[in-house]
Parts: C-alpha cells; sequence; structure tokens
C-alpha cells in the first residue's frame, strides 16, 4: 500500500466532518472518492494532503507516518496535490508556475541563488527542462509565457495539473479537478489521467460528478456523513443498494 | 537592459556635477533606496508588511557607529552593520512570521519604539545626544572623507542590494516567494516551506536596511535615536508602495522620489512665515494624500504603471 489512512476523524464545531475513516490505497491505482455534497471528501483530501491536521487518527505513505508532517514535507516526500478552486499563482507565467512545482525534490536555497553558484544554474537549467516537458504533456506549450491567472478556469486547472506533474510526484491528490470544466476539456482531463495512471502514479481523486470517476477509477470509496459507506470496482458501487440511497439516489 | 546601462551611468556621472547640499541628497536618496528595496521585496514578494524597517537602519547605524567608536576597525563596522540587523530581524521574525496576518507589522512597530528608547537611555550608545565622533570609513589606510566619495560608496551599496536581490527573484528561493504572496497554500503543497522562506527574506531585507545605516553612519559622523523616528519607517512603505511593490526599480524609483518631494516640501515648511509645526503637519499630510493618489491612480505604483504603458 502506497497510502493508509486510519480510523481518520476531523470535526468542525462538533460536527464531525471525516469519522473514523480507513483508507488503503495500493501502489499505481487511481483511486476515486465519491459521495453527495457535506460527504466529508474535501477535509479527507485537505487530511491526507496536509492542509488540515487530523483531531485522531493516522496517514501512512509508503510505510511512514505523515499526519503531523506540514504539507512542503508531504509534498517532499512525493505527494502532489491540485486544488478545486483557482489556485494558481497570479502574477507569475505558466511556465513559472509549474516551475514552483518542481521545489520539491530541488534544492538550491537562497545562498547559492544570490551567488549564482554553479550548482544554482545546472539546477535551474534542469528545473525548466522539466516545466516544459510537463506543459508538453498538458497541452499548455503555446501558452507557457502568459500570466496564470489570465487564463480561464479551465486552463487553470490543468496548469495545476502540470505542476503536479513537475514535482514527479509518486502520489497525486486531485480534489474535484473536473468541476467546471467543459466537456472537452473533462475529456482531455480524462485521457491525461489515464495516461499517468499508464506510467504508474498512484492517484486518489476526489469527484462529485460519479460519470466522471466511473470511466476512470480503479476502485471508488463512497462517503456519506463522514463515513465510508461502500468500496469497490465501479460496477461493485453501482450496484451497491446503500451507494444509491445515500448518492445516486439523492441527486436523481 | 538599455535602460538600466543609462540609469547606471547617468547615476555614476552625476555626483561630479552636484553641489554640497545636492549631494548630500543624493546620498539619502541611495541609502533610502537601499532600504525600500529590501521591503519591497518583503512586501511584494513574500506579502509581509515592516513598519519597523528604520530599525534596522539603526541597528546597522548604531553596530558600525560603536565599533569603530571603540577601536574597530570601520571596514569591519561596515560589514558588521548587516549581519547584527539580519540577527535581530531573525529573532523577532522566527517568532511571529509563522502566524498568519499582520502580525509582523505590529511586532516591527513594536520593535522599533522599544529600540528607540532603549537607545535614548543607554549611555553605551550615546543616550539621547547620541553616538558622537564616530571615525571615516577607511579601506587599507584610504580614507573616505569626502561627500562624493561617499555618494560612490552609496552607489557601490545600492548595486550589490539590486543584484542581490535580482538574482534571488529569478530563482528556485525567488520563485517559491512569488509562489506564497499569491497562495499560500498551493505554495505549500508544492513544497515551498512557507514560514521559513519568509523569515529568510525579511532577515534579508533586514540586512539591506542595516547596510543602509552602517554607511549612513560613516557619513554622518553622529547618530541620535532622533535620527531614526517612526515616520522614517512609514516613509519606507510609503516609498516602496508609491515605486511600486514586487518591482526592483520600484524601490529605488519610489525612494528618490519620496526623498526629493520631503526635500521641497521642506524648504517649502521653513521658508520665511510658515509656522514651527509646518515640517511635521506638511510631511504627515502629503504621505497621507500621496498613498491616496496612488492607490486611486497608479495602484501597482510608479514604474508598473510606465512599464505598462510602455507595452501597450
Amino acid at each position: 500500500m502506497i497510502l493508509r489512512a486510519n480510523g481518520l476523524r476531523r470535526s468542525f464545531d462538533g460536527v464531525f466532518a471525516v469519522r473514523d475513516v480507513d483508507l488503503d490505497v495500493a501502489h499505481g491505482e487511481l483511486r476515486a472518492v465519491i459521495g453527495p455534497n457535506g460527504a466529508g471528501k474535501s477535509t479527507l483530501f485537505a487530511l491526507i494532503g496536509g492542509q488540515l491536521r487530523a483531531d485522531a487518527g493516522t496517514v501512512t505513505y509508503d510505510g511512514t507516518r505523515i499526519d503531523r508532517l506540514p504539507p512542503h514535507r508531504r509534498a517532499a516526500a512525493g505527494i502532489a496535490v491540485v486544488f478545486q478552486g483557482a489556485r494558481v499563482f497570479t502574477g507569475m507565467t505558466v511556465l513559472e508556475n509549474v516551475m514552483v512545482g518542481a521545489h520539491a525534490g530541488t534544492r538550491t536555497g537562497f545562498g547559492a541563488a544570490i551567488a549564482r553558484l554553479p550548482r544554482h544554474r545546472r539546477e535551474e537549467r534542469e528545473i525548466r527542462d522539466r516545466a516544459r516537458e510537463s506543459l508538453a504533456r498538458a497541452g499548455l506549450e503555446d501558452w507557457a509565457d502568459r500570466d496564470a491567472g489570465a487564463l480561464p478556469l479551465g486552463q487553470q486547472r490543468v496548469v495545476q495539473v502540470a505542476r503536479a506533474l513537475c514535482g514527479r510526484p509518486r502520489l497525486l491528490l486531485l480534489d474535484e479537478p473536473a468541476s467546471g470544466l467543459r466537456a472537452g476539456e473533462r475529456a482531455r482531463l480524462a485521457d491525461l489521467l489515464g495516461e499517468l495512471r499508464g506510467e504508474g502514479i498512484t492517484m486518489l481523486l476526489v469527484e462529485h460528478d460519479v460519470a466522471f470517476v466511473t470511466r476512470l477509477a480503479d476502485r471508488v470509496t463512497v462517503l456519506d456523513l463522514g463515513q465510508v459507506i461502500a468500496e469497490g470496482t465501479p460496477a461493485q458501487i453501482r450496484a451497491d443498494d446503500r451507494v444509491v440511497a445515500a448518492y445516486l439516489g439523492a441527486t436523481a | 537592459m538599455k535602460v538600466l546601462i543609462a540609469a547606471a551611468v547617468v547615476t555614476l556621472a552625476l555626483p561630479v556635477f552636484l553641489d554640497g547640499k545636492q549631494l548630500g541628497i543624493y546620498v539619502l536618496a541611495g541609502l533610502a533606496a537601499m532600504v525600500t528595496v529590501g521591503l519591497s521585496l518583503l512586501m511584494g514578494q513574500a506579502g509581509q508588511i515592516s513598519l519597523g524597517q528604520a530599525s534596522f537602519y539603526a541597528i546597522g547605524a548604531y553596530t558600525a557607529g560603536l565599533l569603530s567608536v571603540h577601536g574597530t576597525a570601520p571596514v569591519l563596522g561596515l560589514l558588521a552593520a548587516p549581519v547584527v540587523a539580519a540577527a535581530f530581524a531573525a529573532v523577532v521574525g522566527a517568532g511571529v512570521l509563522r502566524l498568519r496576518g499582520h502580525y509582523l507589522a505590529f511586532a516591527t512597530l513594536a520593535m522599533q519604539l522599544i529600540l528607540l528608547s532603549v537607545l535614548a537611555q543607554s549611555t553605551w550608545a550615546g543616550g539621547a545626544i547620541g553616538l558622537q565622533g564616530i571615525p571615516r570609513l577607511s579601506v587599507g589606510g584610504f580614507e573616505l572623507a569626502e561627500d562624493i566619495q561617499y555618494a560612490y560608496l552609496v552607489w557601490a551599496g545600492l548595486a550589490v542590494v539590486l543584484v542581490v536581490a535580482h538574482n534571488l527573484v529569478r530563482s528556485r528561493p525567488g520563485r517559491g516567494l512569488r509562489a506564497l504572496a499569491t497562495s499560500e497554500v498551493a505554495a505549500a503543497a508544492s513544497g515551498v516551506p512557507v514560514g521559513r522562506y519568509r523569515l529568510a527574506v525579511f532577515t534579508l531585507s533586514a540586512a539591506f536596511a542595516g547596510l543602509a545605516g552602517g554607511i549612513y553612519a560613516f557619513y554622518l559622523g553622529y547618530l541620535g535615536p532622533g535620527s531614526f523616528p517612526v515616520l522614517l519607517s512609514i516613509e519606507y512603505v510609503v516609498m516602496a508602495v508609491v515605486g511600486g511593490l514586487g518591482t526592483l526599480a520600484g524601490g529605488v524609483v519610489g525612494a528618490v522620489a519620496i526623498v526629493l518631494l520631503v526635500q521641497a516640501l521642506n524648504e517649502l515648511a521653513t521658508s520665511p512665515g510658515m509656522p514651527s509645526y509646518a515640517p511635521s503637519v506638511l510631511s504627515y499630510a502629503v504621505y497621507g494624500l500621496l498613498l491616496v493618489v496612488v492607490v486611486l491612480w497608479l495602484p501597482r505604483g510608479i514604474v508598473p504603471a510606465l512599464r505598462g504603458k510602455e507595452r501597450t
């Protein structure tokens, strides 16, 4: 297992957002987490990414506990995050945005940068090459020199995916990456995620859109009211009565 | 690049044509620019504000002054100035920079108020009368005695500050800083250690101010707590905002513009027939007005506005 959550619990003002959640994600798996609004998907996502701390429970990544680590240390361990909202760095070009993604795993500090040491130059070239490569994979080459904040929302999401890729993650967390995208953008994103799975990158995909998920995911975890109510292959989930009652029924 | 070379050539040639009083303004503008470039970096790149930047200027000045009064080679005093100022910033910043919000602004303001009262009451620092008899700066037997030599020293000091800041901005840590200024959450998730980076850029901005303060000590030969009022810290903030946050040229342009403006105001306020309170009233009123005008019509500052025009 590359990711293991055990007894995760988090409440806000006495109300449980996530309650005793266990989650095991295997190497190379694309796991979807679905559930109706308010099911605790985004809270679970933030507990794994490090944006929130758990009240109780543990998160283990690749055999080490990470639940007390700040987000930048989790990034250094190989976890990359694509947020739901527009979280690009405005005022920076698309290329620069993606270059920030390489922050984890590169080393040049203040001193080496200011002194323009040879290793700074070497690493800078490497970061730039990696960023261009990630841009190309995400189909953003033509946007490289544009201000990332000026892009349409859909493209900003893709910038985030490219930024995450530039860090060469082993685990990629995506929070509703398809929300707000048009049909064409959605299909392209699905293709890209499929490709990444082919390369062995483990993904945890939190999604509201069941159709988007069931085509892509290896396994699906269903949350409702902060608890796991079902887990299985997309086919099993579609046939599960509790899921239909809690989720599919609620949206129909 | 052309603009940069032209600016370097003009500012290098300028001191030759200036009289004594104008040289003084040149020196003060250059020193203010050194401080403001650091503050602009802190405000524009790291999204934090310091209301006590003049205290690092003071710490640098007193470090250089005290060391050389007590017999240390002046050049060592000058080198120690940014180091001691940076150390103070590291201590003050370590606590407050991990918190979100405006804690740094309050902490630095408090720091300056404490520093001023400590300086005024410490006999070892000359007390309220000030520290006198600071020798001229000398490097290997060559003494800088003329104002024009200090003008060139300031030019060199500003050049060092600009090169350091430029190299930082266009690098991995520089991108990390700019990223965390717009989205702390996304920057941290990309591996940027937000707290540590903020502390580093705050420390660097203090080092710039400390170096400027060190030059100031040798230039003036006298230091008093009255030379570093809170108003000076506010002035640096106004300079950074007016010039344009997050641009290096903005720090320089803002500092020079404000120093010239203050000079003109002083002439006006001390002209015959003006009441004795005119200088302070005028300066506060003009800072206020200037901020309002800039925020209304040039919200991003002078330099970004000029650059925007160039492009279209």
